[in-house]
């Protein structure tokens, strides 16, 4: 039987269009395109998880096939490794300045 | 001493995420084509657009040297465009056509104006075939040697820079 789209989408099918790149249009998620590759590629998941297919099984079709651009939560990788770690470093290095200073105001006031 | 450094090594670290930052923007982020390079065709079944009784299942390994797939439709303007490059390349390398949502008879009323470079034109109806070979739109071109591996994968229409590329890939 054909993958009808006009089928209400269910709330596990959204959450995966919105973590999806739509491929023609750039930046929008493929839940806010009705761009004819959108709709394609939304038949095809929403025939996936009729198959009973898990969303890693999903993810892992799209990117074999569009890489993890496809992805708007890019998965932690080695080439995505500065992507997760930068944020967390640059706290780590304003912390450490604010303490220097401290410490160096505290020496100050201490003398 | 140590402020200078301290300033030395901040310009410096602001420097390369400038650097990094720049040229991240300035590369090509739209798609990445070469996703699909050296790897296996994923298996598909192509419906004949003429008799849907006939079936061609790609890839086919150890069959021709290389082949060529196209994605293409007839209210496609690009496909078009890149038409004559496709009936000059058909005498070099078997094509099989990808007829991406379009309706039979402005599909074939297509081919029969500006002529037939395929060898087997499979329709695509509801576009899961493209979706499953990884395609971003159309036209789109790929080819494909005898072990099935695509070697090639052009996105866009086919000019005469592509023509020439891969007219050495097949020599």
């Amino acid at each position: 039987m054909p993958v009808q789209l006009a089928m209400a989408s269910t709330e596990r099918e959204i959450n995966i269009y919105k973590n999806i790149r739509c491929l023609v249009c750039q930046g929008q998620s493929l839940n806010d395109s009705n761009s004819d590759f959108a709709v394609d590629l939304k038949r095809v998941i929403k025939k996936k998880i009729i198959n009973k297919e898990s969303d890693k099984e999903i993810y892992k079709y799209l990117t074999e096939r569009y890489g993890d651009w496809i992805l708007f939560n890019p998965p932690l990788k080695i080439n995505t490794l500065l992507l997760w770690a930068l944020p967390f470093l640059f706290v780590l290095m304003g912390g450490f300045l604010i303490y220097q200073k401290y410490l160096f105001l505290d020496k100050k006031h201490q003398n | 001493m140590k402020k200078q450094f301290k300033i030395s090594l901040l310009v410096f670290v602001t420097v390369i995420f400038f650097v990094i930052f720049y040229y991240s923007l300035k590369a090509n982020n739209k798609n990445n084509p070469n996703i699909m390079l050296n790897k296996p065709l994923p298996a598909i079944e192509l419906t004949s657009l003429i008799n849907t009784n006939l079936k061609q299942e790609l890839p086919l390994i150890n069959r021709d040297k290389y082949y060529l797939i196209n994605i293409w439709s007839s209210w496609c303007v690009p496909c078009r465009e890149e038409h004559p490059i496709l009936m000059k390349l058909k005498d070099k390398i078997k094509i099989y056509g990808i007829n991406y949502k379009d309706k039979k008879t402005n599909a074939t009323a297509f081919l029969n104006k500006l002529g037939n470079p395929f060898y087997f034109t499979g329709s695509d109806k509801d576009g899961s075939v493209s979706i499953e070979i990884g395609a971003y739109g159309i036209p789109e071109t790929y080819v494909v040697n005898s072990q099935g591996l695509i070697i090639f994968k052009h996105v866009g229409p086919l000019n005469k820079k592509i023509y020439l590329r891969i007219s050495e890939i097949i020599k």
